[in-house]
């Protein structure tokens, strides 16, 4: 038998690279590496879990935020997880051979150039240093800035004896005194109120909200500020936050970021209320501090900013849902979120 | 029940989409990897002027490759795989890399090697690896750079008709 194929090769002639050459081959190179394998298929993954995720919520109507929370915190692990330990189960599943048999095959799209130019993945990279930007520019610079500022002004706080008057009266702790948070408070005329989380939790309010809320409000947002506290002593979370740090890059995990976050807050609306055993004063309470209408009195439109009008829209569903009524959840939710768990683990293996 | 079953269907429903939408780019653009029942047909349909096989070919092994695999984008690979004569698959494989780009190993991997030489052949400079494949049986790998590709020839046996095969694919 001949090598008649390889005859060619002697007139061979090295051609130099064009640039455009140099940078597609740079690019499939970067798509073809165990980081960009990794980014890719993070992504795929967590795309299709955030969709079999949503509609499992909606077919079996799953309206209780913890468990609603716990789906989507199975979405975090699916972007960060799979990957490595299918290579590592079988490492050829990133060979060509495996790829011609998958469901679904990312580098056929990615590889695809519209106008015969610019590669589908280069669209898809940018979108991932979209992400991270947006990642950097609206969660982590936020979070390192707002935690320095509460840490300067903190002296400006006077802390508030656990036995006075008015720490009795906010009516919700029926806990041991070693359980309770400090309470911090400033004379401001805003009306601010929030919760440190920590070694030493407190809970922060200035005389403003004091002044703007009745006695049945204010116990109702300090009831909500406590569960924060309570659910920040559950190492989950704060891994999920972590998790959720190394995934900066990937679009979908942001996205269920946010939604877990807005269950969160669902989450201590419940708890607050099974503390205060008042739902109407809760969300009365959402109304006076975060609720901004969306036209004026006088009729004009409101000129908010989209995340501004996201969270008037988010806080609107809180209190509908608070007013509502709760309504009773189910238990017994683990074999749906197996079976959404099967599912995705089985499917993901079989996309690259 | 009837929850389940329409869990059943979505999960049906998004494993035909990921198909559908696996198929849809192999009708868009020509030169994404599949399979290729010929050389000659790899030839016509990719454009390629340059598919190294061997001349010398051990009895032991069956012509022509029971599966080639091919794609020009967005490198250009070539991976034939041989049966032996018994009927075991991946005996005999020959990958055909660009070698321009960084590219994932030619199956089947090794998972361990025992050895690993440089030397000349042909002019050219290659490199020989001789260990474990797969459930630990021996197997033996030769890799040099040929022109614009990465040539490896792997076989699940010790190198002796590795070196041969190799030699017989530089002219």
């Amino acid at each position: 038998m001949c090598n008649c194929y390889a005859v060619e090769n002697q007139g061979y002639l090295w051609k130099a690279p064009t640039a455009t050459k140099t940078m597609k081959t740079a690019f499939s190179s970067f798509l073809t590496s165990f980081f960009g394998m990794y980014m890719t298929q993070s992504c795929i993954h967590s795309f299709i879990a955030m969709l079999i995720v949503d509609r499992a919520i909606y077919i079996w109507d799953i309206g209780n935020p913890l468990i609603r929370q716990r789906f989507r915190i199975f979405i975090i692990f699916i972007a960060l997880f799979p990957y490595p330990l299918y290579q590592l189960m079988n490492p050829e599943r990133g060979d060509l051979a495996f790829r011609l048999g998958t469901l679904f095959d990312s580098s056929r799209w990615l590889n695809l150039e519209l106008w015969n130019a610019i590669p589908i993945g280069l669209l898809f990279i940018l979108l991932l240093v979209f992400t991270s930007f947006v990642f950097l520019f609206q969660e982590l610079i936020p979070i390192i800035r707002h935690t320095a500022e509460s840490d300067r002004t903190l002296s400006s706080w006077e802390k508030l004896d656990h036995k006075s008057e008015m720490v009795r009266n906010f009516g919700c702790f029926k806990r041991e005194a070693q359980d309770m948070p400090d309470f911090y408070i400033t004379d401001n005329e805003l009306p601010i109120l929030f919760a440190r989380t920590g070694k030493r939790p407190s809970i922060h309010l200035s005389t403003g909200i004091i002044a703007s809320l009745t006695a049945e409000e204010l116990q109702g947002a300090i009831a909500h500020e406590t569960a924060h506290i309570l659910r920040n002593k559950r190492p989950l979370l704060i891994i999920v936050f972590f998790l959720r740090m190394l995934l900066f890059f990937n679009p979908f995990v942001l996205l269920e970021f946010r939604r877990i976050v807005l269950d969160e807050e669902k989450i201590c609306d419940d708890m607050a209320i099974a503390l205060t055993k008042n739902p109407s004063a809760l969300a009365e309470t959402l109304k006076k501090l975060y609720h901004k209408p969306e036209t004026r009195t006088d009729g004009r439109k409101h000129d908010a900013s989209v995340a501004q009008q996201d969270d008037n829209a988010h806080v609107e569903k809180r209190i509908r849902r608070i007013e509502g009524g709760l309504g009773q959840y189910a238990g017994g939710q683990w074999g749906k979120l197996v079976a959404v768990s099967i599912a995705n683990i089985i499917i993901n293996y079989f996309v690259v | 029940m009837k929850k389940i079953l329409l869990f059943s269907i979505v999960i049906v429903t998004l494993t035909a989409f990921l198909g559908f939408f696996n198929w849809l780019p192999l009708h868009i653009e020509e030169g994404i990897a599949r399979r290729y029942s010929s050389i000659e047909e790899v030839k016509t349909k990719l454009k390629l002027k340059e598919v190294f096989v061997p001349s010398f070919f051990p009895q032991q092994y069956v012509w022509p490759p029971y599966e080639i695999i091919a794609q020009t984008k967005p490198f250009t690979s070539v991976i034939m795989k041989f049966r032996r004569i018994n009927g075991k698959q991946d005996a005999l494989v020959i990958c055909q890399f660009s070698a321009a780009a960084s590219v994932p190993d030619c199956s089947p991997r090794m998972i361990q090697i025992s050895e690993s030489t440089a030397f000349k052949m042909k002019g050219r400079m290659a490199v020989l690896e001789v260990g474990a494949c797969g459930h630990n049986e021996a197997c033996s790998r030769m890799s040099w750079l040929e022109g614009r590709y990465r040539i490896t020839v792997a076989v699940d046996a010790p190198p002796f008709d590795l070196v041969k095969i190799s030699e017989s694919m530089i002219q």
